[in-house]
């Protein structure tokens, strides 16, 4: 019925419209959308005090400063260094911490630094299912109103999983990525994985020095092999003492192809074993390392990078936000999933797409430093890494380090899945190493790795900034280019309903075309449907009413024809 | 002429209500069963525990018990200064449970509760050494080392509807992936799923965590006028048992029980306290109170047994028509036909109705 309507509708217009050159003589205006209605967040979390970004001493351990503008709460980073056990009470009640997630104890070879690391994980779900509301909870958004399903490792913490009582938003130790692990040289390692998730899970330590440990369920992770797989309320402990220093990587070995997309993989370091080196073992979203190791500092580095590129598939993680059901989940995962049908959609550095990915990991310089870069490529698919401005020298692949004489200097980065690269910036303008100040983009160069969902400009783009070019916030400084990054903080802009170009001038050259069909909007086309409707339920009842004997008649006569043949039955 | 439009009416109306009806009583026959077994099923869990206990206490290096322990917390308010949450008892026990695994972690936590002669070397660690053994953040927040915590716990403070307390209850709640396993689609689960208290009763909550992670054991609604967000919560890392104290409140209400780590309460770890004659049930509690979204199932053509080699013919025709009988096109014409069949059935009563009426007629 409101096909015919449309249909009248039409010819109505039509009619109206009628002679032809009017259409062309007057194409639809040019439609430009409001910042006002927009969901505008502020370009940096109001939620975190500038103080945090200060170098500052808490509990003995040094904090150095973080420029950018969502540094990591200080608190996490002396709990990361000192451990749980070692804390003070008052800094380990400002973190949600465990208070036994890190345990440190005896300085077994004596120079100073603690050398049994007990690191306790726990498995958390983002942006799942709930059976009593129809949203996501808890909440992670890597782009504004981007919420992919993920599965991540985080350390055992204590409380709720939201920010509060009142919140959604998942508690900020529980996010994307699973976090860096650092771990030092002849360490006894214990990773104690509590799978509080309501899947099978493992660790693999990928690159790690680890021993087929026969009596630890094979200590490989592998469920084909040796191990079976670690049931939900199950506890296992992963231990190793590492021989050999480099960037590894750590992730579930169970369904693979799946949980490691879910977002079930982190970097995991082993640094050389130096005297009083009070690592900080867990460095959560990875970026900026606060508090160096005494190697990284030896060796002449003045800042520290964890760079973490994942990419994920959002029919993946829509899985977990389909059903409620954990059968039908892993039906789904497990038997339904096509991997080899399957696309990256989401493409992330830390965890995190553009814009959030400025708040968090942008390479903060300084001119003429030597910068640490560790990379890891946890996505399905090879990487191109391209940083703007610069070439970088590959001291390690996968965490073995290149003969000196042998290392080489490029200016794309190929990493394949699962490889790591240390890379050496060094801020040294001679047209080589670097090519001045600036605001330089750090970005994958497979185009679709600056895609979020393929609305560009997002992913895993990042910036190498000079602290020259860098806002009092801690974003960079675009406004004096009159470059305005308020559209990427909408979500409304990956909903994909602003025009990406609509104001690079005051006409709004490419703003949206206004449509030309007659749309009436659904509140006008419902109350014409039900005057419609109320006009032939009006009309029936009225033939119904004036033509009521006849009906009875009818229906008499069959009845009574009815009975009749019973009757001639009988 | 109406009536008999009304007739068949009702009649068209009354039938999924009988099915209802029917697919009711099946599930409250479920539940019966589920009743039944769960008895059954926590006497032995009792059993059980004992002999847990049993084994616990021969290790029991402070002579405390876990439960002795932590119903110390419960009765005085100042137990907890005396080991109530018993970390060291609980090593012991799991070292029971994780031959292998557990042992050096064991030893671990074990050194670094009597770390301050170690201390020299680790920091400042000396100005807080025992601290770590019983963190104690204030009155209504209580933590261990190995963040076993209670927090809102209320021991003396009367709800404004109270005069006095009108009795003192113990109940022990068990958590635990196996308390799932008769809730088909859950993966964790308290061991009952509701409990009734009366109003301004003094109940303490003994919290047995049966896994090898984290739960917890959270309420909400309380009155916030005493409880911080009116929220009480205990939480431990199994197996182990935390006990904590409420006055609830003094008139009826249903509040909700859950525990908020990612994902438990969604797949089962959901209950409800019901004070009183209670207020409205919490939704999607596992066997309780439906859910307020629903998944949608569908059959799988899974492999099956067969039947023996002999029937091999016989079980393959069967086969095919319970197949063909389990999708749901089917289903639909088969409830097609039922009504149809319904509706054969009714017309000699309508018959009657009619002529009845019309004999009455026909009379007049």
């Amino acid at each position: 019925m409101s096909n015919f309507i449309r249909t009248i509708i039409v010819i109505a217009y039509l009619v109206c419209a009628s002679g032809g050159t009017y259409a062309s003589l007057k194409l639809p205006e040019t439609i430009r959308v409001e910042p006002a209605a927009l969901t505008s967040e502020p370009p940096c979390d109001p939620k975190i005090p500038p103080a945090w970004r200060d170098a500052q001493v808490i509990d003995g351990v040094e904090i150095e400063a973080d420029l950018g503008c969502s540094p990591d709460n200080p608190t996490w980073i002396a709990v990361a260094v000192k451990g749980t056990n070692n804390v003070s009470m008052d800094t380990l009640m400002q973190t949600h911490f465990s208070p036994d997630a890190i345990i440190k104890t005896d300085d077994l070879d004596g120079d100073g630094d603690p050398d049994r690391i007990v690191i306790k994980l726990e498995i958390m779900e983002l942006n799942g299912k709930s059976p009593d509301f129809p949203g996501q909870v808890p909440t992670f958004d890597i782009a504004p109103g981007v919420q992919p399903g993920a599965w991540v490792f985080a350390p055992k913490t204590s409380g709720m999983s939201t920010e509060n009582f009142e919140s959604v938003r998942a508690n900020p130790l529980i996010r994307l990525p699973s976090p860096v692990i650092r771990v030092e040289q002849g360490d006894i390692v214990q990773i104690v994985l509590e799978n509080t998730h309501y899947f099978p899970h493992t660790i693999h330590l990928h690159g790690v020095d680890h021993p087929f440990h026969h009596e630890l369920n094979g200590n490989d992770g592998v469920s084909q092999t040796s191990e079976m797989e670690l049931m939900p309320g199950e506890r296992r402990i992963y231990q190793f003492q590492a021989r050999q220093p480099g960037t590894m990587f750590y992730h579930c070995h169970i369904q693979t192809h799946t949980h490691l997309s879910m977002g079930l993989g982190g970097i995991i370091i082993v640094e050389e074993n130096k005297p009083n080196n009070w690592l900080q073992t867990l460095n959560i979203g990875g970026g900026h390392v606060r508090h160096r190791s005494e190697a990284i500092k030896e060796q002449g580095y003045d800042r520290e990078y964890d760079l973490h590129y994942h990419s994920m598939d959002k029919e993946l993680g829509d899985i977990i936000k389909q059903y409620n059901d954990p059968r039908l989940t892993a039906r789904d995962m497990n038997r339904r999933y096509e991997i080899n049908n399957a696309t990256e959609d989401y493409f992330t550095i830390n965890g995190l797409s553009f814009p959030y990915s400025l708040r968090e990991s942008l390479v903060i310089v300084e001119p003429n430093e030597k910068i640490k870069l560790r990379l890891l490529n946890s996505g399905n698919e090879s990487i191109a890494i391209h940083p703007h401005g610069h070439t970088a020298k590959i001291t390690h692949y996968d965490g073995i380090e290149q003969n000196p004489l042998a290392q080489i200097r490029r200016d794309v980065f190929d990493i394949a899945p699962a490889q790591r690269l240390d890379l050496e910036i060094e801020t040294i303008d001679d047209g080589l190493r670097n090519t001045g100040e600036g605001d330089w983009l750090i970005h994958d160069h497979r185009e679709k790795g600056i895609t979020t969902n393929g609305m560009a400009e997002g992913g895993s783009m990042s910036s190498i900034v000079y602290t020259s070019y860098l806002g009092e916030n801690g974003l960079p400084n675009t406004s004096h280019f009159g470059v305005n990054l308020d559209n990427f903080f909408t979500k409304e802009y990956w909903e994909r309903k602003v025009p990406v170009w609509q104001n690079l001038d005051e006409a709004a050259t490419f703003g949206a075309a206004a449509g030309r069909t007659i749309n009436l909007d659904a509140a006008t086309r419902n109350t014409l449907l039900y005057a419609l409707g109320g006009l032939l339920a009006g009309l029936f009842l009225y033939t119904i009413f004036a033509g009521r004997s006849h009906i009875k008649q009818c229906a008499a006569a069959v009845i009574s024809r009815i009975r009749g043949e019973k009757g001639g039955k009988e | 002429m109406n009536a008999r439009f009304k007739i068949i009416f009702l009649l068209a109306a009354a039938l999924p209500f009988c099915f209802d009806a029917v697919a009711q009583q099946q599930a409250t026959s479920d539940e019966h069963d589920q009743h039944a077994q769960h008895e059954q099923h926590s006497g032995h869990e009792q059993s059980e525990s004992k002999q847990a206990e049993a084994t616990q206490s021969k290790h029991d290096h402070n002579g405390h018990g876990i439960n002795t322990g932590s119903e110390a917390v419960a009765e005085h308010e100042h137990a907890h200064k005396e080991h109530s949450i018993d970390a060291e008892s609980h090593q012991e026990e799991s070292v029971h449970d994780h031959v292998h695994e557990d042992h050096s972690i064991d030893a671990e936590s074990h050194q670094h509760s009597s770390e301050s002669e170690h201390s020299e070397h680790l920091g400042g660690a000396a100005d807080h050494g025992d601290m770590h053994h019983h963190h104690h953040v204030d009155d209504s927040h209580i933590m261990d080392h190995e963040g076993t915590m209670i927090m809102g716990q209320n021991l003396d403070k009367l709800p404004s509807g109270c005069k006095s307390i009108s009795g003192e209850v113990e109940i022990t709640v068990r958590a635990g992936r196996k308390y799932a396993e008769r809730f088909p689609g859950t993966v964790f689960a308290f061991d009952q799923q509701q409990w009734h208290v009366k109003p301004c009763s003094k109940v303490t909550f003994h919290f047995t965590n049966e896994d090898n992670v984290r739960h917890q054991f959270m309420m909400h609604g309380l009155p916030k006028y005493i409880y911080q967000y009116g929220m009480f919560h205990l939480e431990v890392t199994g197996p182990k048992t935390v006990s904590g104290t409420i006055i609830v409140p003094g008139s009826d209400d249903t509040l909700l029980v859950h525990c908020d780590i990612a994902q438990h309460m969604e797949k089962g770890m959901k209950a409800q306290l019901v004070i009183g004659k209670g207020g409205q049930d919490i939704p999607s509690i596992p066997g309780l109170t439906p859910y307020n979204i629903n998944d949608i199932y569908d059959a799988e053509d899974l492999p099956k047994i067969s039947a023996t080699e002999n029937k091999e013919d016989k079980s393959k025709v069967v086969r095919e028509i319970t197949k063909s009988l389990a999708k749901s096109d089917t289903q639909n014409y088969l409830i097609l036909l039922i009504g149809a069949l319904i509706g054969l059935f009714s017309i000699p009563l309508l018959r009657k109705i009619i002529s009845g009426r019309k004999t009455s007629k026909n009379e007049e």
